[in-house]
Order: structure tokens, then C-alpha cells, then sequence
């Protein structure tokens, strides 16, 4: 049996320090899974290593039974895996649509060059993460931190993935915005998305996952229900002892 | 997507006007004009891979060099056709310049342009030294056939592919291409981020780049009837394409036209007071200034003070 996603006992180290320290987990077809641990855990660098932008120093990563390993980032984005970055990455001198535009582009030059881009797609995905029609030409540096996660989510949804890794989504945001962005996240677990989210805000978290993950120096600290891994001696540990 | 007749109708207003210019003015300001029509092909080939991308070239005489030198050998020492020559060193500055510059457009920032000045250098050593009977070494070629004779036709024709150059690039540029390429000059990961593979989109533009220049380089030695390597592989070429399409406006079409335009008739009002190569720290000291007040070059300006303009009227209209 195949999961969307697969880590199968994953190293990744930078110089001296081991940021995964051999990591093996797995979500399951329309799962919903919650990455936490206090800062510096390694959340951030699982993320990178599934997609591709660090390599790890051993280990497996899987994704349906496939090892895309050895993959570039965009064939990895082919086969249905995105993330949103802790901080916003945005094209700072394009429009809310033209952002968006870059996320539904196919990855041939040729067709790029002989078809145009699909405003009505645009349109529809701003509107979808919450934008108002008002919003739509708006450049980054006008857009709040709440917009500018919704931004980074359009794009991301727009290159039409099955499996999401969310960083830190919460971050930044006004009560507001939380509940936007958590709706949000709850409509594509109903649409049957693959998702593993990260977040401090572990309040905002606990409703929209269905297993936890607890990490700590790299490695897993527990793993289970919500509830179970917060009961976890070595869990409150962490977070209290943490830096 | 995004044309409008506004821009359509300036685009013929702009050919009509320089198609007649010849009826207006003197043969030595043609002379000035056929420069800036290729200075602008230059500026243009630039700014396609660098003013987009953000991966400075300066290793641009690098690739007009091939494309100049081998349309030069070709007609010249092996008696080929212009019209065999051309095509023949447009190819070769496309292959010639994709061996150098693939491994080169793996990695970022300074490096980019150090190792892309140091191309420029080694095609300036390398000329004088290999095949000396082909490339002619120091004194490089001269009596090379030239296309037409005289500046009106000479006008014409730079003119002529300038414009189309410009026109094509302008429509490419407005395709999502040219979106995904300003996008890498904004956020490189972003764009990876987005599912699309940068490496392929570099190569693109600079192929894209190559092309143009090793046509406005073949154009260019078949204008001038000869060629030097001091004259070509020169510093001052290098940065008069660059600072032509910064301080025009990078990241246009138009921006490099008219930044090659003002150079060139800057560098040649400055000639009868400053000979010398003092004119480039003139030009340079101009350039800086522009910059510091709008970095997006003269266009920005041209197009904010047309903006305010049109504000005052309506502000004073009825
Ligand atoms: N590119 C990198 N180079 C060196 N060290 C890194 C790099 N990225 C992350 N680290 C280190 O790896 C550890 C885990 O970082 P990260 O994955 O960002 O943690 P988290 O997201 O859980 O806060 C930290 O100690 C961090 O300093
Ligand atoms: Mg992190």
C-alpha cells in the first residue's frame, strides 16, 4: 500500500547541526496532519526536503510509492505536492492576479508563448482564498499579512495540488484573518486534500487535523491524536524547556 | 493579452516618423541614428536576459563578437554570401553561447557577471592569438563587404531591424514568457515555487538573447566593413549597452530604445568638448544621477509626467 506522501527514515544535515534526524512518517489519502515543536525543531526543513529546494543526506522520500528523491522541485509540483513558506514569498512588483497567474502557468515555453493566460481561472482562485474584487489589482506591499497568505495559498492552489504543506499559515495574522484562512483549510480537507500544516497556534490547529505530530532536535517526540501527543511528558517538555 | 490600440497607434507614429526622418535631417546625425539603432538591438538583447531575469550579463560583447566575427571569417575569407553568413553566425552565437553560458546560469548574483566579464576577456584574448590568419589578430579584418552603401540606406536598414527586433520582442515579452521571466528577476524561488523549471526559462531567455545579438553583431560588421578586437571587446561597448538599457528603463522594449537614443547623442554632443574617454565618466555620472532619482529609468519619468499632465488638464478642464 502506497501513501501520497512518504518519509522513510530521513537524514538531513547542515554541517555539524542535524536538522532531521532520521524522520519516518506518512499521511494517508485526505489526511490531515499537524506538524509541531517549538522553533528550530526542523517543521521548516521536512518541508524543504519534500520539495525538493534541500536534498537530504539520507533517507527516502516518497510520494505515492514513487521516490522522487532525485526530483527538481517543479516535477515534484507535477506530481501534486505544494507549500506556502513561513514568510511570504510574493512577485513584489505584480498584481494580486498576475501572482496567481505565475501558479496556473503550464511548464512549457511553447505554450506559454501561444496561449494566454486564463483570467477567469485567476479571478475564480483570488475570489476563492477571500480576496475581494477591490483586491485583485492590488501590488504586495498594499496587502495586509492576512493577504498576503491568502496570496500564497491562491498560487499554490493554483498549480492544482493534491497534497499541501502549510507553514506557519496562522503567523501574523489578526483573529479575522485566522478564521478565513482556518474556513479556508476547511473546505479543502472536505474536497478530500492531502495536508500537513504547521503552526505555533496550536489552538487554531487542533480542529483542522485529524493526527499530530510532535518534533523536537529533529526527530519525533510523538505522534497521535491531538489530544494524546499534548498529554505527552516529553512534548510539554519541549515547548517549556524550549527555546 | 494587455496590447491596446493606444500602444498599436504610438508603435506607427514612432516608424511613420523615423521613416521620414531622412527628409529632415543631415547625413552625419543618420550616421548618430545607425548607431543608436544598434546600440538599441544591443540593449534590447540585454536587457531580455538581464533586465528580466536579474542575472546581469556582462559578457554581452561576447556573444555580438561571435556573431560579428563569424559572419566577418565567413564572407570574408571563405567568400560567403551575406545572406549565408548571417543566418550562419546567429546560429553560432546561440550554440557558441549556450556552451559558455549554461554552466554559468546555475549560479546567482555577482558571480553571474564576474564569470560572464571574464567570457568578454578571454574572447578578446583568444582572437588575437588563435588562427590569427582568420580572425586577422590585433588589427583585426577590414574591407568586409557591407550590405548597402551610403547612410540613407544604412538608416533604413538598421532601422529596419531594430524595429522588427524590437516589435517581436515586445510581443513576446507580453506572452506569459515574459511575465515568467520578470518573475524570476523578482523572486527566483518563488517561481520554482510555482512549479516551473528556471533552469529552462533561462536558457530561453538567453537564447532569445544570443539571437538577437549575434544578428545585430553579423548586421553590425557588415555596416562598419571591418572589425578590431579592441573595438568590440571593450569595456565602455559593455557598458554603454548596460547603462543604455538601465537608464532607459529596463524590463521594456521601449526603455532600451530610448536610453540607446539618448546615449548616443549624448556621447556625440559630448565629443567636440570632451574627445577623450572622460566622456564616459560624463555619461556615467548622468546615468547615476537618473538612477538615484527613478530607477526604472527614463520611460517611468516620461510616463509619470505624461500621467500628471493629463491629471493637470482634466483638473483644469471644464
Ligand atoms: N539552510 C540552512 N542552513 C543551515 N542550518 C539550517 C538551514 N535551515 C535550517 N537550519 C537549521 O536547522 C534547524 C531546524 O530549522 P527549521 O527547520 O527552520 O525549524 P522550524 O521550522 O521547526 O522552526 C535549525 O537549527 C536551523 O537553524
Ligand atoms: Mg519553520
Amino acid at each position: 500500500m502506497s501513501y501520497p506522501l512518504e518519509l522513510k527514515d530521513v537524514v538531513k544535515r547542515f554541517g555539524g547541526l542535524t536538522a532531521t534526524n532520521h524522520m519516518s512518517f506518512n499521511v494517508e489519502n485526505g489526511e490531515s496532519l499537524g506538524l509541531i515543536g517549538p522553533n528550530g525543531a526542523g517543521k521548516t526543513t521536512i518541508f524543504s526536503l519534500i520539495m525538493g529546494e534541500h536534498r537530504q543526506t539520507a533517507g527516502e522520500i516518497l510520494c505515492n510509492g514513487e521516490d522522487i528523491s532525485a526530483l527538481p522541485t517543479y516535477a515534484r509540483i507535477g506530481r501534486g505536492v505544494c507549500r506556502t513558506y513561513q514568510i511570504p514569498r510574493p512577485f513584489a512588483e505584480m498584481d494580486v492576479l498576475e501572482n496567481i497567474r505565475l501558479g496556473l502557468m503550464p511548464n512549457s515555453i511553447w505554450q506559454m508563448l501561444t496561449r494566454n493566460p486564463d483570467r477567469y481561472k485567476e479571478i475564480e482562485l483570488a475570489l476563492s482564498v477571500g480576496f475581494s474584487e477591490n483586491d485583485l489589482n492590488r501590488h504586495p506591499a498594499e496587502l495586509s499579512m492576512g493577504d498576503l497568505r491568502k496570496l500564497e495559498l491562491a498560487r499554490t492552489l493554483a498549480t492544482d495540488p493534491s497534497i499541501m504543506l502549510l507553514d506557519e499559515v496562522f503567523a501574523g495574522l489578526t483573529a479575522g484573518e485566522i478564521a478565513q484562512i482556518a474556513d479556508l483549510i476547511n473546505k479543502k480537507r472536505e474536497a478530500g486534500m492531502t495536508l500537513i500544516i504547521v503552526s505555533h497556534d496550536l489552538r487554531s490547529l487542533e480542529p483542522l487535523i485529524d493526527r499530530a505530530i510532535a518534533m523536537n532536535h529533529g526527530s519525533i517526540v510523538a505522534e497521535g491524536s491531538f489530544a494524546k501527543v499534548m498529554a505527552d511528558p516529553d512534548v510539554r517538555a519541549s515547548y517549556l524547556g524550549g527555546e | 493579452m494587455g496590447i491596446r490600440w493606444q500602444h498599436i497607434a504610438l508603435w506607427i507614429a514612432f516608424i511613420v516618423v523615423m521613416l521620414a526622418l531622412p527628409e529632415f535631417v543631415s547625413k552625419g546625425t543618420l550616421r548618430t541614428i545607425i548607431f543608436a539603432n544598434f546600440l538599441a538591438i544591443f540593449a534590447i538583447s540585454w536587457d531580455v536576459l538581464s533586465g528580466r531575469t536579474g542575472y546581469i550579463s556582462f559578457g554581452h560583447p561576447f556573444l555580438i563578437g561571435i556573431g560579428a566575427y563569424t559572419s566577418a571569417i565567413l564572407s570574408y575569407r571563405f567568400g560567403f554570401p551575406v545572406a549565408a553568413s548571417i543566418p550562419l553566425a546567429v546560429v553560432a552565437t546561440m550554440i557558441g553561447g549556450t556552451l559558455f553560458f549554461l554552466p554559468a546560469l546555475r549560479i546567482r548574483g555577482s558571480y553571474f557577471a564576474l564569470v560572464t566579464l571574464a567570457f568578454m576577456e578571454l574572447m578578446y584574448q583568444l582572437v588575437q592569438v588563435i588562427r590569427p590568419d582568420l580572425t586577422g589578430g590585433t588589427r583585426g579584418m577590414s574591407g568586409i563587404e557591407t550590405i548597402t552603401r551610403g547612410a540613407v540606406n544604412n538608416y533604413y536598414l538598421s532601422f529596419s531591424l531594430m524595429v522588427i527586433i524590437a516589435l517581436a520582442m515586445w510581443l513576446v515579452m507580453k506572452t506569459r514568457l515574459g511575465t515568467a521571466l520578470s518573475a524570476i528577476g523578482m523572486n527566483e524561488e518563488s517561481v520554482r515555487g510555482s512549479g516551473l523549471d528556471t533552469t529552462k526559462l533561462k536558457l530561453a531567455a538567453f537564447m532569445i538573447a544570443a539571437f538577437i545579438a549575434g544578428l545585430g553583431g553579423a548586421f553590425y560588421v557588415h555596416y562598419l566593413g571591418s572589425i578590431a578586437p579592441r573595438a568590440l571587446f571593450d569595456i565602455n561597448f559593455l557598458f554603454t549597452i548596460i547603462v543604455a538599457a538601465l537608464i532607459g528603463g529596463a524590463s521594456t522594449i521601449i526603455g532600451p530604445m530610448i536610453g540607446a537614443f539618448f546615449l548616443t547623442f549624448l556621447l556625440e554632443y559630448l565629443r567636440p568638448v570632451l574627445p577623450g574617454a572622460e566622456r564616459y565618466f560624463i555619461y556615467g555620472g548622468i546615468a547615476l544621477i537618473l538612477y538615484m532619482y527613478q530607477p526604472k529609468g527614463i520611460y517611468e519619468v516620461a510616463k509619470q509626467g505624461w500621467g500628471r499632465l493629463r491629471a493637470v488638464r482634466a483638473g483644469a478642464g471644464p
